[in-house]
């Protein structure tokens, strides 16, 4: 069997190494548009900020693929799929034969229209060269544009370096897809304690200067700044499948073996549309990273004639910055908006928040800044095990510790449905 | 065979803490509870003591979500963190369902039980829990015979909170 990868992000790296290790015999190949060995886009903003190294970034050495026996085609960006001749054409016009295909090309950073957008002094944070160049770049005032995990961390990094750093958002609070507006406005008021302030509901308009920026100028105001970040999303890439005529819908739409409209083709990572793990709601992007590992791991699954099937997308991110700490996880408010017997529980204690958010009894979605954070991971097990809230007290009269799966979240959990703080 | 696995008897905890002194003091040369990888949580509710420590799952929540691949799998089984990659961002801290990563207060980096390395003596918490035997170091046919046919399953099945099964 030969297998084809398009793309050495996360999803593709998993996919070429897992395979590897499980099947010695399998021949692997793997195109990159870039020419670096695997690495996390995550942790690019404290490469920038100079946290750590750039070396800490990668994921592998080149030699790895050497050593692993992965054919690994660095400056190849895949343009076409020829699904009869099972070939993949790149832009220079060479063709990769595949028995099977992986595509786990990702997605592209989300270009508004804006006018100016093209001049000097205008970076993003979305591969290793953009963080490389705005690792290199020395500026004094910057405007990121976009306020989710990325524009914050960039914000963060580029702070930490000693710029003026101001962040616009479209929408009417920050992390807007991590965090509704009660949890999002005390991170912004966090944000601005740390001297970066954050001005949402804000439309940027255009970008001045002669060919380098001078100014971000939105339908408030003009921000007079040298560096301007895009932080402004990602785009699944498309094209590539659709132009070979596999489905698509947002992303490249795949069943829970991660098998695309064509069964020889298989998609991961955040070029795809899946399903939400929780509410089986379709058309669901959630570009994290562990959702990239997950269907990286089916996709070997599948090729290998396994059983494996996808759990689905969820979220969950923290967000972090300076001394503050935040988590998410599920459904925002937002995210659940227009059903029925929705409940949202909140705590607050020395500047903590805790937001949770059930449906019918049913625990969908968790927001958390500081101390409250720490039990997320407590808050996710019971959310997958699908207890139903509602009945824990009533549980709790029936079952003894020994027979819990988690003993004392339970003692935890129901201080918070009962308030009783000193139980947290 | 194959490797030794931790394991709790929440039940027989009598809430000495001695694990958590032992812990601490190999790890950082003093008895400081505070450092400790294990922690004995006191539940409230039931008026009953529960060490809460990394039993290292087998697809660990806080390696797929460490934005920095500092959360690693060692030889032995353990999966610590690499102090010179992390960023002390708590990702593995709120994905992990026990709660069981510990936040250094010195570095504010992450940090969880590393079986005590490769040390010959094993890990220091289930020697200081010799009287007790709330914690216990065994292979899986051990935990077979101890907990009962089947009872590796449910751990199992506890140590991948992502299953399958769990959504039904």
């Amino acid at each position: 069997m030969r297998v084809l990868i398009v793309g050495n992000g996360i999803a593709g790296e998993t996919v070429a190494f897992s395979l590897r290790f499980r099947r010695p015999e399998v021949e692997i190949s793997m195109l990159s548009a870039e020419e670096v060995p695997a690495y996390d886009p995550c942790s690019l903003p404290y490469y920038v900020g100079g946290d750590v190294a750039r070396e800490i970034v990668f994921r592998r050495e080149l030699n790895d693929y050497k050593k692993y026996n992965i054919a690994f085609f660095p400056k190849r960006r895949a343009v076409s799929i020829d699904t009869e001749e099972h070939l993949v054409v790149t832009e220079g016009g060479e063709a990769f034969p595949y028995d099977k295909l992986v595509l786990a090309h990702g997605g592209s950073l989300f270009r508004p229209p804006i006018e100016g957008i093209d001049k000097k002094g205008i970076f993003s944070c979305k591969t290793l060269s953009d963080a490389d160049a705005l690792a290199a770049h020395q500026g004094t005032r910057a405007v990121i544009i976009g306020s989710g995990a990325i524009g914050v961390e960039v914000a963060e990094a580029l702070k930490k370096k000693g710029y003026e750093v101001t962040i616009v958002e479209l929408l009417p609070w920050i992390l807007p897809t991590l965090f509704d507006e009660p949890t999002a406005k005390r991170l912004e008021k966090a944000l601005l304690g740390y001297g970066i302030p954050v001005r949402t509901a804000e439309k940027v308009l255009g970008i001045e200067g002669k060919d380098r920026v001078s100014a971000v100028v939105t339908d408030k105001t003009a921000l007079p700044c040298d560096t301007v970040v895009l932080a402004t999303g990602v785009v699944p890439g498309r094209a590539l499948a659709e132009t070979a005529g596999i489905k698509v819908g947002r992303g490249i739409k795949v069943n829970e073996r991660m098998e695309t409209s064509l069964p020889e083709i298989l998609a991961c990572g955040d070029c795809v549309e899946t399903f939400d793990a929780f509410t089986g709601e379709e058309c669901c992007l959630y570009q994290l990273k562990h959702n990239a590992v997950n269907q990286a791991r089916v996709v070997v699954g599948t090729l290998l004639g396994g059983k494996e099937r996808y759990i689905g997308a969820y979220a969950f991110a923290r967000a972090h910055f300076f001394s503050t700490h935040a988590a998410s996880m599920g459904k925002t408010l937002k995210g659940v908006e227009g059903s029925l017997g929705v409940e949202i529980l909140e705590r607050e204690r020395d500047g903590d928040y805790l937001r949770l958010i059930f449906r019918e009894g049913f625990l969908l979605g968790a927001q958390a800044i500081g101390s409250f954070a720490d039990m997320m991971g407590l808050l996710m097990a019971m959310m997958w095990r699908r207890y139903n809230f509602g009945r824990v007290r009533e549980d709790l009269e029936n079952l003894r510790s020994r027979d819990l799966p988690y003993p004392w979240t339970y003692g935890q959990l129901v201080g918070i449905l009962d308030g009783r703080k000193e139980l947290l | 065979m194959g490797l030794k696995i931790l394991i709790v008897e929440p039940e027989k905890c009598d809430g000495c803490r001695d694990c958590e002194k032992e812990c601490s003091l190999f790890h950082f040369g003093v008895a400081d509870p505070d450092l400790s990888f294990i922690r004995i949580k006191e539940d409230g509710h039931f008026g009953s003591f529960i060490p809460v420590v990394c039993v290292a799952c087998e697809e660990a929540p806080c390696i797929d979500v460490c934005p920095m691949n500092a959360r690693e799998r060692r030889e032995n089984g353990a999966v610590v963190t690499n102090q010179d990659r992390c960023i002390g961002c708590r990702a593995c801290l709120y994905a992990c369902p026990f709660g069981a990563v510990q936040i250094n207060r010195e570095t504010g980096k992450s940090g969880s039980c590393d079986l005590c390395r490769e040390d010959r003596e094993g890990p220091r918490c289930v020697k200081a829990c010799a009287k007790q035997k709330a914690l216990l170091y065994v292979s899986s046919t051990e935990v077979r015979r101890i907990r009962g046919e089947g009872s590796v399953e449910t751990i199992k099945q506890v140590l991948r909170p992502q299953g399958k099964e769990s959504l039904s």
